[in-house]
């Protein structure tokens, strides 16, 4: 077997251009780990350790990479061990399983120990850790003892760790014990998971936990040889997650990833498979091959993998190119020469479908593939034409890349036109790239006109310039010009600067302006003066003055009135709460003109609480008083009428009792005795 | 009271509404309590007031509109919580403000007033 890291180098960094280039129809991995990656990766499990713990992640995490460590850490393992701690023994073991040739002497109390720790009453943790180094020393255990100290400790502690642990320890119980109800648990997990919009993924508890879940869930799938219940699509959200990370926060979480990579890229069931282009994905004929790197999670090359083209197809018009075509493996890179079938320039779809492995995960691809070309420039031909057609034109040919030799005259009498083909150079095929324009360049001025030329329905470019027509564009600045064919694309590999010719504008003089200003965009510009608002017109004095007269004359008639009337102040009663009334009113209209001229709304109010509850007061009583007067005025009177009718009743019924004899002789006293006045 | 048109069918119609005018003026001369005919008096003052202000407003122009609107509010304000003291005091009213004497009445019209003051006085601006 050769050595993992010469694969690891080969696989180049491709992961823009992938994300780039790659479009998803079926969930296909948006990030993976790259040899970059994987090599970083390494650097920090390779970092010296400090004690057993670093050393077992160290060890175990570069195991998984595929690379060997030397054979001088077992001495370290060794020397730090400390056999009374069952995490120690762990350590120790899971390391010396790794390293070749390395030996822990276990005693009879070790072997107790561990075998003691493996009860309901210890973590998942603890158990996890014993029954791990029990089957890496090769002593014997009793899994069905494990599994029911599992189950009881996970109906005990419901976390996803646990469980996790769970699965890690069981898949070094033998195969005969009862793991099924231990292997439900990978699907209650799986449903635990939280889908980050259809992209990734992973539990709450982080990166770590993930990772973990994702070795020990194909830990114990290959164990007991029965598919793990993730679908495809979760696969690679898992992908996603796990290798969205590129540097570890800590030796535990690079251990993780690198255990987890190993898994998906050897268990049993699943394998994702990272395809990437080697480089740009563009044909072109110095660059026929398509060339495309086929990988596992961990950029080890498929060798085994067979890839073909399903279809591929020009992105506009979906007519199929190739179907079924097969690439072909050349150093563990998939290569097919596409140029061979030849594509016009453009984009095509590809649909990359990789076979070999029932396993395989995400193995059907799209790919945007650009095809470029080289562009040539058939018959430009320039002709100076006159607009009233009286004589022929006359047409220069000019070849690219030279330069007309003589200037061309256009006035206004006259149009100058360019006619020109664009083709594939290899091909002959007819081109209509994005960008054909058209530039006169004033050396003098250093002024710039840019004209685009359009091609006809026969992909014939055209381009006529009448001076009269443009002449705004020019400024009417007569002089040469020099005529250039820009030309650009995407696909175009030769974009073009041709200066075709020198072309002599001659515009009428009297428009041409006096001085030629550079036309820039970035002079400073006019200042603005900001206009205040004026302010309103007033009416003349006199005007509102007099208003002002009409406006209260109003009130010397109302004075008539009322003098006329009769309306006098002779009620006016002399007590302290009409006195305090009317000073009160008096101050709060007063104090309606002061808010007019000084104050504001808040200390008004205050004000006019203070004085307002006083005049209140002061008028409640004042008007009480008037009202009892009017009533008690009105009252007496009643209360003489009542009198007076009441002694007439009286008298009347007195001698009525009189005549007639009552059987009970009622005590009679006259009522008028009870009036109080 | 006998209306003018059931004399004669051939009545003239200016004459039948100047007949009407001077037995209105008649009768509101007589029946009408002198406590009432002041407020009258008073009601008529705020209506000139306001009709002088709105004519000026039309005449020369909505200058200090906020004036203008304060003091027109202020007239018609007024010239409504007159009416209703004159209402709430008239006797032949006092079957529907049997709850409501004329002290009281008087009183509401004051504090109604000082409420309008203030708002119009804010916004004279």
């Amino acid at each position: 077997s050769h050595d993992p890291s010469e694969n690891i180098l080969i696989c180049l960094f491709s992961l823009l251009v992938l994300s780039m280039v790659l479009e998803t129809q079926a969930l296909t991995p948006t990030h993976h780990l790259t040899t970059t990656d994987v090599a970083r990766l390494q650097a920090v499990l390779s970092q010296p350790f400090t004690d057993l713990k670093s050393a077992y992640y160290s060890v175990v995490g570069l195991s998984k990479l595929g690379i060997l460590v030397a054979d001088e850490t077992c001495q370290f393992i060794k020397s730090n061990l400390d056999p009374s701690s069952v995490e120690s023994l762990f350590y120790a073991a899971e390391a010396s399983q790794a390293l070749s040739g390395c030996e822990i002497p276990v005693s009879n109390d070790t072997r107790d120990l561990l075998l003691a720790t493996v009860s309901e009453d210890s973590t998942a943790s603890q158990i996890h850790q014993s029954v791990s180094a029990l089957s890496s020393l090769g002593l014997p255990l009793a899994s069905q003892e494990v599994v029911s100290a599992l189950k009881a400790r996970i109906s005990k502690e419901d976390n996803v760790l646990t469980i996790i642990l769970a699965l890690q320890t069981a898949s070094r119980l033998s195969q005969q014990a009862e793991l099924g109800d231990i292997l439900e648990e990978i699907e209650d997990l799986a449903a635990r998971l939280d889908d980050l919009s259809g992209v990734y993924l992973q539990f709450e508890e982080g990166l770590e936990t993930t990772a973990l879940f994702v070795s020990a869930a194909y830990a114990l799938s290959d164990h007991v040889d029965m598919e793990p219940p993730l679908k495809e699509d979760q696969v690679i959200q898992l992908v996603n997650s796990i290798f969205s990370k590129k540097s570890w926060d800590s030796l535990s979480e690079a251990f993780s990833v690198a255990s987890a990579a190993e898994s998906l890229s050897n268990n049993r069931f699943h394998v994702p498979v990272i395809v990437s282009a080697q480089g740009p994905a563009a044909i072109s004929h110095s660059q026929p091959f398509l060339r495309l790197q086929v990988t596992d999670v961990l950029c080890q090359p498929l060798s085994s993998a067979s890839v073909l083209v399903e279809s591929a197809s020009t992105s506009s018009s979906k007519s199929a190119i190739l179907s079924q075509a097969p690439f072909t493996l050349r150093d563990e890179v998939f290569e097919l020469n596409f140029m061979a079938s030849q594509p016009a320039s453009g984009y095509y779809q590809f649909s990359v479908a990789i076979a070999g492995d029932s396993r395989f995960v995400a193995n059907h691809v799209e790919l945007k593939v650009k095809v470029s070309t080289r562009v040539a420039i058939n018959n430009m031909d320039l002709s100076v034409v006159d607009k009233d057609q009286s004589t022929g034109p006359k047409t220069t040919r000019v070849e690219y890349p030279t330069k007309a030799k003589a200037p061309f005259m256009a006035d206004s009498h006259q149009n100058f036109a360019m006619a020109f083909q664009l083709v594939d150079e290899t091909t002959g095929v007819e081109l209509t790239p994005h960008q054909t324009f058209v530039r006169l360049h004033n050396q003098k001025t250093g002024q710039e006109v840019v004209f685009v030329a359009e091609p006809d329905s026969k992909n014939l470019y055209k381009f006529e310039l009448d001076t009269t027509e443009r002449k705004t564009e020019f400024d009417s600045i007569s002089g040469t010009y020099a005529l250039y064919l820009m030309m650009g694309d995407a696909t175009l590999e030769n974009p073009i600067l041709w200066n075709v010719a020198d072309v002599v504008l001659k515009f009428l003089d009297e428009e041409a302006p006096s001085t030629i200003q550079a036309k820039t965009l970035y002079t400073p510009k006019p200042e603005i003066q900001h206009l205040f608002r004026e302010p309103e017109k007033k009416p003349p004095t006199v005007v509102s003055n007099a208003f002002t007269a009409l406006v209260l004359s109003p009130f010397l008639l109302l004075l008539i009135l009322w003098v006329k009337l009769g309306a006098n102040i002779s009620n006016f009663t002399l007590s302290p709460s009409t006195f305090l009334f009317h000073i009160g009113h008096a101050a709060m209209l007063g104090l309606m003109y002061v808010y007019w001229t000084h104050l504001n709304m808040f200390q008004t109010m205050k004000y006019l609480a203070i004085i307002g509850s006083l005049t209140f007061l002061a008028g409640n009583r004042m008007l009480a008083q008037k009202a009892v007067k009017r009533y008690s005025n009105c009252f007496k009177l009643i209360l003489l009428l009542l009198s007076f009718a009441s002694t007439r009743m009286e008298s009347i019924l007195f001698r009525l009792s009189e005549s007639f004899t009552f059987p009970y002789k009622v005590h009679y006293v006259p009522f008028t005795h009870h009036i109080e006045n | 009271m006998l209306l003018p048109f059931q004399r004669g069918p051939f009545r003239g119609r200016t004459s039948v509404s100047l007949t009407l005018i001077s037995r209105f003026v008649e009768e509101y001369r007589s029946s009408t309590p002198n406590k009432l005919k002041v407020i009258d008096a008073y009601l008529l003052y705020i209506l000139l007031t306001g009709v002088f202000q709105f004519l000026y407003c039309v005449l020369v122009g909505t200058f200090p509109f906020n004036s203008f609107l304060s003091g027109f509010i202020a007239c018609v304000g007024s010239f409504i919580l007159a009416v209703c003291l004159r209402i709430q005091i008239n006797p032949q009213n006092k079957r529907d403000f049997l709850t409501v004497s004329p002290e009281r009445a008087f009183a509401d019209f004051l504090f109604a007033h000082t409420v309008l003051h203030l708002v119009v006085v804010n916004f004279v601006g």
